[in-house]
């Protein structure tokens, strides 16, 4: 056979390959979400999301349960944005290259595989008891920020390496200290990249179960927090409970189904809106 | 006056430049030839003392610049270097509005009367032969003009501290023929307020741009003199063999 | 080697061609000269547009190595005089053409005294080795060499300048061979003008290898 024809096939073999490959990620995912949507659409309305939950969360809606992970994922981002930012920051452009530098490194990287159950029980011993904090928003926060960190820093790291150091040097060069060319002219470039991390660590956070199961989560609570030491309802714990301990379980699968769609969907929001921020911010930067 | 005296710099237990004694003449140019590797542009970047952002370099003998050895004890670096202006190899403009690129050096220094900073922007771009270019769209990203202009701007960002000294490291080396020409007569035009130190690649450039010219070799400075004995008849015979390109 | 070297390598191969080109002319003349051959005179007269054509040739490789390579150092130097040279050859191979083309319209054979006092053959013999001399020097970059040609050119500057002296004895003698009297004072200025030409050709081997100008100066 011919060189060329037996490239020729090779090439078409891996090529297939890589199609079918793709296409049976489409095809999961599709079912996936198709599954959702069918099985929940019915159950949404305007009621299913501004309504309390009634009848042993057999019916009425999951309102406390969308505002509480909205309060969960800002408070979270609060804490976790601002902390994750600066220590990576501190840790690429102050620290110098030794074996401490290495180490928070290697540890960092570790946190972010750590499994979100031991986070829980982490947040439950310090701030729930230690802090005392109680069951609160607070609480569940700063459980949810810990878990985000890791990935915020790793991903400001790697933003601020991927900035050429010609700015950097450009900047000196004029007579700027190293603050300065920071501020002014290091994170403006590496914004878009971080904000990036950002995006991840936002769909992490408000689908997280574990963390909050023991620091925030009501299981069932009809009223809106009014204080950040508050109980609230959240929608992936609220999910749990509807499919695994509710009190009428045939009763309540429909609303599962509901609830998983509504997450779904804020997730998909909170995506889009960062994700327009982050594409205005680089067009600022680079047009 | 800018001048080195006896100068080595090592970095780590590498020793890249190698003993070099030069007096920079005055409101000229002068051109920074040689090898890649040769340390001209380290060479050059010990003017604003740029090396000190590399880790490992260690450096003896000195290095004047207004009558002052900028490695002394004490010596304030940003002020350093608001004197020395440079010019970079790729533009490399920030991620900023064409006005406020020009102001940055101004703002960072703490200069805050906004009409002292807008005039000064202005007569920078005119010295950077490049406001008819851009005047109407100041407030524009100065990601949005051409490379070649970018490369004047950043030469206008530099000028706006109105340093007395520019350093150029290969500042048209990312830029097309018609680019690098307006670059070179812009040389031209500046030395007549400002001494200019330019290493290039391009051995034409430097022919054509430079009153003097050095041929650095592994870290030494082999040959220092007008630029146009270096290119006629060149006393050593590395140098002949490097500008004639039989190097090797 | 570089794509350059090569090409300058091939610029001295068409350099010596042109040296061998005026020598033979010069050689001719003088064998013409002294046979009263006006055949090969002839053959002079029309060997000259080869040299013309070599010298154009030149020219032309010149002008576009200026143009492609910027040459600098050595190599402009070495150009500029190639340059120089060239045209220094091509007077040179004038020289020989004019001398032919007396002979072409000379009428009788010269007096044997006349060449015995005026030393015309002993011009044409110094002029001849002086070409060799200089194509040797260019040939090898001997500026050695190149500098003895100044001392060759004062032994021909002398026998021209006492030229004058002779032949006007030798017209007081024999009134009646004035004309062909004057003929061979020509030829001398003529073959004078060669060693002036191999001395501005020493000065631009000089002048590409060492860098060094002594034109108008007081010689080394």
């Amino acid at each position: 056979m011919k060189l060329s024809t037996k490239k020729k096939i090779y090439q078409g073999i891996a090529f297939n390959l890589f199609r079918l490959m793709s296409g049976i990620l489409v095809v999961v995912l599709i079912s996936i979400l198709s599954f959702i949507v069918v099985r929940g659409i019915g159950v949404i309305s305007w009621d299913f999301i501004t309504k309390m939950p009634e009848d042993g969360m057999t019916k009425g809606g999951i309102y406390p349960a969308i505002i509480g992970t909205l309060c969960l994922v800002a408070g979270s981002m609060l804490f976790a944005f601002p902390v994750g930012v600066l220590s990576g920051i501190y840790i690429h452009e102050f620290v110098k290259d030794n074996w401490f530098k290495r180490f928070v490194k290697l540890m960092t990287n570790n946190l972010a595989g750590v499994p979100s159950i031991v986070f829980g029980l982490f947040g439950m011993s310090l701030f729930v008891n230690t802090l005392g904090f109680g069951d609160s928003i607070i609480a569940g926060s700063l459980t949810l920020g810990l878990l985000a960190l890791p990935v915020i820093i790793r991903t400001t790291e790697e933003s601020l390496k991927s900035i050429d150091n010609v700015f950097r040097e450009g900047s000196y060069a004029l007579g700027a200290t190293k603050i300065q060319t920071i501020r002014r002219v290091v994170l403006p470039l590496a914004m878009p990249n971080i904000i990036t991390g950002f995006i991840l660590s936002i769909g992490r956070v408000s689908g997280e179960t574990a963390p909050i199961l023991f620091t925030v989560a009501a299981y069932f609570l009809p009223k809106l927090p009014s204080s950040i030491f508050d109980q609230v309802m959240a929608l992936p714990y609220h999910l749990y409970v509807l499919s695994t301990s509710g009190t009428d379980m045939e009763a309540s699968r429909n609303m599962a189904y509901g609830t998983a769609l509504v997450l779904i969907i804020i997730v998909l929001l909170l995506n889009l809106i960062a994700n327009f921020t982050r594409s205005y911010l680089s067009k600022k930067v680079k047009h | 006056m800018i001048e080195a005296k006896n100068l080595n710099l090592f970095y780590g237990t590498f020793q890249a430049l190698n003993d070099i004694s030069m007096k920079v003449p005055e409101k000229s140019v002068t051109a920074l030839i040689g090898p890649s590797g040769c340390g001209k542009s380290t060479f050059l970047r010990t003017f604003n003392r740029m090396n000190d952002l590399i880790p490992g370099v260690k450096i003896e003998g000195e290095v004047i610049v207004d009558d002052m050895n900028v490695y002394e004890k004490g010596v304030d670096v940003d002020n350093l270097r608001k004197r020395v202006g440079m010019v970079f190899q790729k533009p490399n403009p920030f991620a900023k509005s064409i006005f406020e690129n020009v102001a940055y050096g101004l703002r960072v220094n703490g200069v805050n009367d906004e009409k002292l900073i807008k005039q000064t922007v202005e007569e920078s771009l005119k010295q950077a032969a490049l406001w008819d270019e851009v005047k109407d769209n100041l407030k524009k990203s100065a990601y949005a003009i051409s490379g070649g202009q970018q490369q004047r701007l950043c030469i206008a960002r530099a000028l706006a501290v109105e340093p007395t000294v520019l350093l150029m490291d290969e500042p048209a080396s990312a830029l097309d023929p018609i680019s690098t020409s307006k670059i070179e007569e812009l040389i031209h035009e500046l030395k007549k307020k400002y001494t200019i130190l330019i290493v290039t690649h391009n051995m034409q450039q430097a022919a054509r741009v430079s009153d003097h010219t050095a041929f650095f070799y592994m870290g030494s400075l082999v040959e220092f003199d007008e630029t146009k004995t270096i290119f006629t008849h060149p006393v050593k015979q590395q140098t002949q063999n490097y500008v004639t390109g039989r190097f090797g | 080697m570089t794509h350059f070297e090569e090409e300058l390598k091939h610029l001295k191969h068409e350099m010596n061609i042109m040296f061998a080109l005026v020598h033979t002319q010069l050689s001719k003349a003088k064998d013409a000269f002294i046979r009263m051959d006006k055949d090969l005179a002839r053959e002079i007269i029309q060997t000259e547009k080869r040299v013309n054509a070599q010298e154009l040739n030149i020219d032309r490789d010149c002008e576009s190595y200026f143009a492609l390579y910027n040459p600098v150092a050595v190599d402009l130097r070495y150009l500029l005089a190639v340059l120089k040279i060239n045209s220094n050859l091509e007077r040179t191979g004038d020289i020989a053409e004019g001398i032919a083309r007396f002979l072409v319209v000379i009428e009788q054979e010269f007096d044997e005294d006349l060449l015995q006092s005026s030393k015309v053959l002993k011009m044409f013999e110094e002029s001849i080795s002086i070409m060799e001399e200089i194509e040797a020097a260019f040939e090898n970059e001997d500026t050695i060499k190149a500098r003895s040609i100044f001392k060759q050119d004062e032994i021909i500057n002398k026998i021209n300048r006492e030229a004058n002296e002779r032949i006007a004895e030798y017209i007081r003698l024999k009134p009646d061979n004035v004309e062909q009297a004057l003929y061979i004072l020509s030829t001398i200025r003529k073959l004078e003008r060669v060693g002036d030409q191999a001395k501005n050709i020493a000065e631009e081997i000089i002048f590409y290898v060492e860098a060094k100008v002594l034109k108008h100066s007081k010689k080394v």
